[in-house]
């Protein structure tokens, strides 16, 4: 036990491994797949072989996947303490992959957000049932999602209206819900229902709704400022006939309120990997930024000419530097299995916070430049990309709430 | 491999420097207005090897503890009293300048002179004015036979009057402007030194700072410090280091401040409620409560960047704390400043009161902006760094020209 910022040799071949391929391979193809506004499947195909040649565990997806393939396993870590480093490589992996181009991590197949509550609150056939079609994508890629929020219903997740109600050995399900990403090709969506609005969190229930599923179908898809190739969709559920099987955890587990726990306890283990994928867009708009200084200023002149740019820049690595701290934190604590949901609101808060301010500061530092997109000049997309990692996954000021509520543990709502 | 824990040893110490820091706390007044450290606290710090030891290699005579060791503990006695720190005995900042500039055989010299409770080290960097006639400082050290003799006023030198051994930094090439300065070892019994007398200043009563006076103050050849490397980049490692201690100070006051907020918050009642129940104060908690572990989170990192460097004796080691010293130094003294001022603001008119402690934690946060770095000059430190252009000292060391700091 000492206080180490430097990553394991494993974490640092999949870093080097990521960045490399979003280099040679995403960079010089990301702004066409903007535009084309889609996922392209050919490069996740490639993705995922290559996921899969650095050993992830079978069956684990997505960049989480990435990240338990470079960890430590518990057991051949030489830490008596054996703690885990899974969501340490996931925020690492995160980052880079989001420096490359944040829509691929977000469209990688797998569970992807659906992933933790079903590995959080299923049954043991549930999860065998509902993970193991990732097993084999030899027939196509595959993807699972989280469906929460609602067109009436976003930060204030307790305010949902989607109802359910048990009919024999099935659940009926009618509401819309928005702004799902892969929601549309998911092989299955986690569907957050309520049996009645006036019981709030306790009445909410959480059903995995499979594709095909009577009454389920697709609304809209959504064009968005940024994050154009990661697909975002409307659910419409009229009537929607689900089995009894697919309430996840099963009847008794809600007899508690942990039905809207189940939704909350996602955020705590995706929050720090959000705020690493923004620290990633930010990282890569600093590092324009400094490129371009070099080349177009002259940075060492004897006279503090530039002192100006100088100082916007450093506070601009300052800040993500500051984000990438208090997320690594967030992330150690999850691999030691420490209560984290505190850390985890401030990394999403501060990353946000200062990755917005970084593509701003880049842009205005490039000048008109900055706003060109072309190949090669990816600062305008990174703009646009940037700013809705400070409303997702709780905006910033869900954020400051949580934060809030921790420190003051009679506080109960605003 | 990542991780947030300290060792079983450092948890051992920061819980010793804790308890110390109750005691300050409680007597942080007594302190402010006896406008010193009393012998007693001075003497338990002093036994506890807290002080400018710390993160000195044993090679150069010190505990060879790393500077995450040093910062950690820092923090935890800046939280009762964040002027303490700088007032302890021992070599204080004279522990990284010798760290930095000097050869083993210098630093074990006065090291060993220094391991005294009643000893103690200043370091003499500002000056009062810029030269108007050219570039660099206006205290010189000319050879004279085998002799050094430096002529000038120092400013703004922290322990001045407590001080026992100086290191004064005077020009030695005068055409040379900022790249020609030389540092030396001056014991207070010299002949031609004398004080001016102490500055009242606006916070950190607890540490006296005044000017130097050296009228041809002759030192032998051996007292110039004589770095392995380039003399420039080891005084800017001297103050990222020293800066860096600064900054994990101010990492403690900024919780101390959040933590005294936060109770006062949750206790004081308008309109029918704890004030910290309304949103507008809550979400200025939650910004101070992230701004406290971000600061924490960079001055670990950076600190974990020395002892790596220390490890590994690599270039892009060195340059990677360099600019993490930078980033945590510009961070956590602006986090200070926040913390402090908020905190005031949060207790409202109770809070420009001396009864309450914030008033005092807002001066010292301001004075700490200004010891050794300051954020201003971090930032151009970093952004040179990271940017790849050359550091010209001018611009990024605190001169008269551009930022006197408190040394």
């Amino acid at each position: 036990m000492t206080i180490e910022f430097s990553i394991t040799s494993r974490q640092q071949d999949l870093k080097s491994a990521i960045h490399g391929l979003a280099k040679s391979v995403i960079r010089p193809q990301s702004l066409a797949w903007d535009r084309a506004h889609g996922i392209p499947e050919e490069f996740l195909i490639r993705f995922s072989q290559m996921a899969a040649s650095m050993g992830g565990p079978a069956g684990a997806w997505g960049v989480q996947g990435l990240g338990a393939g470079a960890a430590e396993s518990k057991a051949e870590s030489s830490d008596k303490k054996k703690r885990g480093s899974a969501m340490v490589s996931t925020v690492v992996a995160a980052e880079e992959l989001s420096w490359g181009d944040p829509a691929m991590l977000l469209c990688l197949p797998g569970p992807g957000l659906g992933g933790p509550p079903v590995r959080g609150s299923g049954t043991p056939e549930q999860k065998e049932r509902f993970f193991s079609i990732f097993q084999n994508m030899s027939d196509g890629l595959k993807w699972g999602a989280y469906a929460l929020t609602e067109p009436g219903a976003g930060s204030d997740v307790a305010g949902i209206r989607t109802s359910c109600k048990k009919d024999g050995d099935h659940w009926v399900l009618t509401g819309r819900k928005c702004y799902i990403t892969n929601g549309a090709r998911a092989s299955w969506n986690v569907v957050f229902a309520t049996v009645d609005p006036a019981l709030g969190r306790a009445g909410h229930r959480a059903f995995v709704v499979e594709k095909g599923t009577p009454g389920f179908s697709i609304g809209k898809i959504e064009e968005k400022m940024g994050l154009r190739a990661s697909e975002t969709a409307e659910l419409v559920l009229d009537d929607c006939r689900v089995s009894a099987a697919n309430l996840l955890g099963g009847e008794e587990k809600y007899q508690t309120k942990e039905g809207f726990l189940t939704a909350m306890k996602t955020f705590d283990n995706t929050r720090p990997l959000v705020a690493a994928m923004a620290i990633g867009i930010g990282r890569a708009a600093y590092d324009y930024a400094c490129d371009f200084v070099r080349d177009n200023y002259m940075m060492s002149r004897p006279i503090p000419r530039y002192a100006a740019i100088a100082e916007r820049l450093a506070r601009v690595g300052r800040n993500l530097a500051a984000a990438r701290a208090v997320t690594l934190r967030a992330s150690w604590l999850a691999d030691g299995e420490i209560p984290n949901a505190k850390e985890a609101s401030m990394a999403k808060a501060l990353a946000g916070k200062s990755a917005i301010a970084a593509c701003i500061e880049a842009i205005e530092i490039c000048g008109a430049h900055g706003t060109i997109a072309s190949e090669h000049q990816l600062l305008e997309k990174w703009f646009r990309d940037i700013k809705v990692y400070d409303i997702f996954e709780g905006t910033g000021q869900i954020q400051r709430i949580v934060i809030s509520k921790r420190l003051m543990p009679e506080l109960r709502s605003f | 491999m990542i991780d947030f824990e300290p060792s079983e040893e450092q948890t051992l110490m920061v819980t010793a420097a804790r308890q110390l820091a109750e005691k300050l706390r409680a007597r942080t007044r007594e302190i402010e207005q006896a406008r010193a450290l009393p012998t007693d606290l001075r003497e338990t710090a002093f036994e506890m090897g807290l002080g400018g030891s710390v993160a000195v290699p044993e090679t150069h005579g010190g505990a060879g503890l790393g500077m995450v060791t040093a910062v950690l503990l820092e923090e935890a006695l800046a939280s009762g009293d964040a002027a303490v720190p700088f007032a302890l005995s021992g070599p204080g900042a004279v522990g990284s300048a010798l760290t930095e500039l000097a050869t083993p055989e210098q630093a074990q010299h006065w090291m060993g002179k220094l391991a005294d409770s009643t000893k103690t080290g200043a370091v003499a960097w500002s000056e009062a004015k810029p030269s108007r006639e050219r570039a660099g400082f206006i205290t010189t050290a000319t050879k004279e036979g085998n002799d050094w003799v430096i002529r000038g006023e120092k400013a703004f030198v922290l322990n001045a009057e407590q001080a026992d051994v100086f290191v004064v930094f005077a020009q030695v090439d005068v055409a040379e402007g900022w790249r020609g300065l030389g540092a030396f070892v001056v014991e207070k019994s010299a002949k031609g030194l004398a004080l001016r007398e102490r500055n009242t200043t606006l916070g950190l009563d607890a540490v006296g700072s005044a000017s130097l006076v050296l009228e041809a103050v002759r030192v032998p050849d051996s007292a110039r410090l004589t770095p392995a490397g380039d003399f420039d980049r080891a005084v800017l490692r001297f103050f990222a280091r020293e800066g860096l201690k600064v900054a994990a100070r101010c990492v403690g006051l900024s919780q101390a401040a959040f933590d005294v907020a936060l109770d006062y918050v949750s206790n004081r009642k308008a309109f029918g409620k704890p004030i910290g129940h309304f949103q507008a104060v809550a979400f200025t908690l939650a910004d101070r409560a992230m701004d406290v572990d971000a600061a924490r989170g960079l001055v670990w990192r950076a600190a974990a960047g020395w002892d790596a460097w220390a490890a590994d004796g690599k270039a892009a080691s060195e340059k990677e704390a360099l600019r993490d010293s930078a980033w945590a130094i510009s961070f956590a003294l602006e986090a200070a400043m926040k913390a402090a001022d908020d905190a005031v603001q949060l207790h409202g008119g109770a809070g420009f009161m001396r009864d309450y402690p914030v008033e005092k934690w807002m001066r010292d946060a301001k004075q700490m902006q200004l010891c050794f770095l300051t954020s201003e000059q971090a930032d151009q430190i970093a952004a040179a760094l990271d940017i790849g252009a050359p550091i010209d000292p001018a611009l990024v060391l605190p001169t008269p020209e551009t930022q006197a700091v408190f040394t």
